[in-house]
């Protein structure tokens, strides 16, 4: 073989879908066209055109993990289609090695006439697996699909969530080189989701991976790498991270866009406003005494504490906002509470987040608010003023400064590299235009940490082990 | 990616068939089976349908019509048997005839959803049919060695008959299998063209009522050497006609590798229709 089990590449890969009002249409345009040519008359097309892709050209190398997001239409699985040969390129090339198994859409390639046995004595047949191979891995399938008895009932009288079991526990078992899941998990429960999730991570360890998800948080989770498709085009290929929040900032334009108000996302938003006011005082909140840790005191005297180091927020942080620019975040900081900003804190400390920002023309009620992410991208936690402030809302005319402030007590973060998103919106929680979001705001980090699993600590009110009568 | 064939070559068709034996064989399994599935008396059906239609073959034509092959062959029973020899391989054809028209319709999950070669369910088709007229062979066999104690050596060389007829029907599944995605009224037409193929073949009655100049156009009906040569072997104890069969082997096999070229040509075309 050519290529390297388990790579793909795609070059100027288009597909031009032809709509035929009427299927024998589709006969005349196999053939009139030669006999026309042939007679030196005009060709002439028997259908309507309508191109899901366009010149899309990417390499991935055996053991990348790509995760693929785009609105419905924008020609993820006409893609998909292709790369596993079920859809034929109008024009480029797809080049694939090795043993590829897809799960796209729903109850791909099962006959609904068999059996969930008979389905997959049948696929195994399809991706080339002997006979004795697949007999001794057979238990092993239905055991991971899980269905109970309708393993011997016709697959047409399945659900949804069994579909899909069936079909990940037969591609969990083909020893594949490539594996293409488009959208498939959505409809399992939790714990299949997370047995599949879990095979996938080990899947990732050797075999090559196309995800493809309407959820941005299932790609960040998953994949290193992102390519973005819109209508057709590949808008953007590059690290999982930066791919999605370009995504979920222009999806969050559009969405207003219908609304008829303009969220620009671009790089020079803001470049020339420097409207300085003061900032509106807040009153102070007082640092709450009720949630302290109590290991807190033993942790901040030894080693073993959460150092997390606080980086600067950097106003030129061109390309990384967003929003309709009402108003303008001009800084953001992290504070001992009332105080000085600071560097350095640790966790269960309490902090202040402050974001400070120019009103640029007159609006009311002002939503502000913060994400903190981790390293991928996903949200750990984060707030809004929403609540606080719903039943006052503020109206403030051009020229007002402001400052929200978010006092909390930071949680216990494994180590590694976070990021804030600070973001101010007018609105309401439900529907909200962002008048200016920041994208990575403040970075920090965290060292040190006692913390092993999942993805944020909280501060233990009380940890004792008691004898009780056995 | 699909597999490819070389066009070109002559054999692609039974290239197609050793490729995917395995699935094959899997797939004519499954359809012999589903076609009595949930029915109380299942695979016996094969088995009683043929013997119960011969059973009213005898009783219109051998009781009510006091029908007889030829001069020579007077016996009721016997005109029944001939016939039913015919019939046996009319019936293989129609119903292969019959269903390639949806077979790729039905299929439309391995049109679109997988990579699945398409091209064997036409031998798969042919292998569920070849089940079926098995059965029903073994029906006649039983009932002529009931009533006449006796059966020609000649049955043996049956399979060598059928052998030379499957090239055809696999082709005409091709074909049809095409046609049937782009033309939906195609089926319609070969409910009747089967039929009328049965009808023209030498089945309810011998060649010899032809008067001889016109005799050249039943053999133009793909069905007729293979009847009058599947009478010989299972009835009559004859040699079948090998130079005829010697032909039509060789106009089958073109007949296959042709419907075969055109069927992966239109394939491209089936995901967009399906």
């Amino acid at each position: 073989m050519l290529y390297e089990n388990g790579s793909i590449v795609v070059e100027g890969l288009s597909k031009r879908y032809e709509i035929y009002a009427r299927p024998a249409d589709r006969l005349k345009q196999m053939i009139l066209p030669k006999v026309r040519r042939w007679m030196r008359r005009m060709e002439k097309a028997y259908f309507q055109e309508f191109w899901a892709l366009h010149d899309v050209s990417f390499t991935v190398a055996r053991g990348e993990t790509v995760g693929i997001i785009g609105c419905n239409g924008s020609g993820k699985s006409t893609l998909l289609q292709m790369v596993c040969g079920t859809l034929y390129p109008t024009a480029g090339k797809v080049k694939t090695g090795g043993r590829i198994a897809a799960l796209l859409e729903l109850g791909a390639g099962f006959n609904p006439e068999f059996t969930g046995r008979e389905n997959i004595h049948l696929s195994g047949l399809l991706y080339g697996i002997t006979d004795a191979e697949l007999r001794s891995r057979y238990q092993s399938i239905v055991e991971f699909a899980d269905i109970g008895e309708f393993i011997e009932q016709p697959v047409k009288t399945y659900s949804s969530g069994m579909y899909v079991r069936l079909a990940f526990a037969i591609a969990a078992h083909v020893d594949a080189d490539t594996l293409i899941v488009d959208e498939a998990l959505s409809v399992g429960d939790v714990r299949f989701t997370q047995k599949c999730m879990r095979f996938l991570r080990e899947f990732q360890k050797h075999g090559t991976l196309l995800f493809v998800s309407h959820d941005p948080g299932a790609v960040l989770n998953l994949c290193d790498r992102a390519i973005w498709l819109d209508k057709g085009r590949m808008l953007a290929d590059g690290p999982a991270r930066e791919v999605v929040e370009q995504y979920l900032a222009e999806q969050h334009a559009a969405d207003r866009a219908t609304l008829g108000e303009q969220v620009v996302v671009q790089n020079s938003l803001f470049k020339d406003e420097s409207i300085n006011a003061g900032a509106t005082h807040l009153p102070d909140m007082g640092v709450p005494k009720d949630v302290i840790d109590p290991r807190q005191e033993i942790l901040n005297g030894c080693a073993k504490r959460n150092l997390i180091e606080v980086f600067e927020f950097d106003d030129t942080r061109i390309g990384k906002e967003f929003g309709a620019g009402a108003i303008r975040i001009r800084g953001v900081r992290m504070c001992v509470p009332g105080g000085k900003a600071i560097r350095m804190t640790s966790a269960g400390e309490a902090v202040d987040l402050e974001i400070d920002a120019n009103v640029l023309e007159a609006i009311e009620a002002p939503i502000f608010g913060f994400y903190v992410k981790d390293r991928l991208g996903q949200r750990l936690f984060g707030d809004n003023t929403y609540f606080s402030y719903h039943d006052k809302p503020l109206k403030l005319s051009r020229g007002t400064g402001l400052r929200a402030r978010f006092r909390f007590r930071m949680p216990i973060l494994p180590v590694g590299d976070y990021s804030v998103d600070v973001a101010v919106a007018t609105g309401t929680q439900d529907s909200h235009t962002q008048q200016h979001w920041v994208r990575d705001a403040l970075v920090f980090q965290a060292s040190d940490s006692t913390m092993r699993h999942g993805l944020v600590g909280i501060p233990m009110h009380a940890i004792e082990i008691e004898r009780i009568a056995p | 990616m699909h597999a490819t064939y070389r066009l070109i070559d002559p054999l692609s068709p039974y290239r197609a068939l050793a490729r995917n034996y395995a699935l094959v064989v899997q797939m004519a399994k499954r359809d012999v089976k589903s076609r009595y599935r949930g029915s109380f008396m299942g695979l016996f059906w094969s088995f009683f349908n043929p013997l119960l239609m011969l059973t009213v073959y005898a009783f219109v034509f051998g009781v009510l019509f006091h029908a007889r092959w030829n001069r020579h062959e007077t016996n009721h029973l016997a005109f029944v048997l001939i016939m039913f020899a015919g019939i046996n391989v009319s019936n293989m054809f129609s119903e292969c005839a019959t269903r390639a028209t949806t077979q790729i319709i039905e299929n439309a999950n391995y049109v679109k959803r997988v990579v699945f070669p398409l091209e064997s369910l036409s031998w798969s088709a042919v292998g569920a049919a070849l089940f079926h007229l098995l059965v029903a062979t073994i029906a006649l066999l039983v009932i002529e060695l009931v009533a006449f104690h006796h059966i020609p050596w000649t049955v043996v060389l049956f399979p060598i008959v059928i052998a030379v007829f499957m090239p055809f029907v696999a082709g005409t599944v091709w074909l049809l299998a095409s046609l049937g995605v782009f033309l939906r009224d195609i089926k319609q037409a070969i409910v009747i063209a089967t039929s009328a193929l049965m009808f023209l073949a030498p089945i309810f009655y011998p060649l010899s009522m032809i008067p001889g100049k016109y005799r050249i156009f039943w053999y133009l009906d793909p069905l007729t050497v293979i009847a009058m040569a599947s009478q010989k072997v299972l009835f009559f104890g004859e040699l079948p006609r090998w130079d005829h069969l010697g032909l039509y082997l060789i106009v089958s096999m073109l007949f296959a590798w042709g419907a075969f070229a055109w069927f992966q040509r239109t394939r491209k075309g089936f995901a967009d229709v399906v």
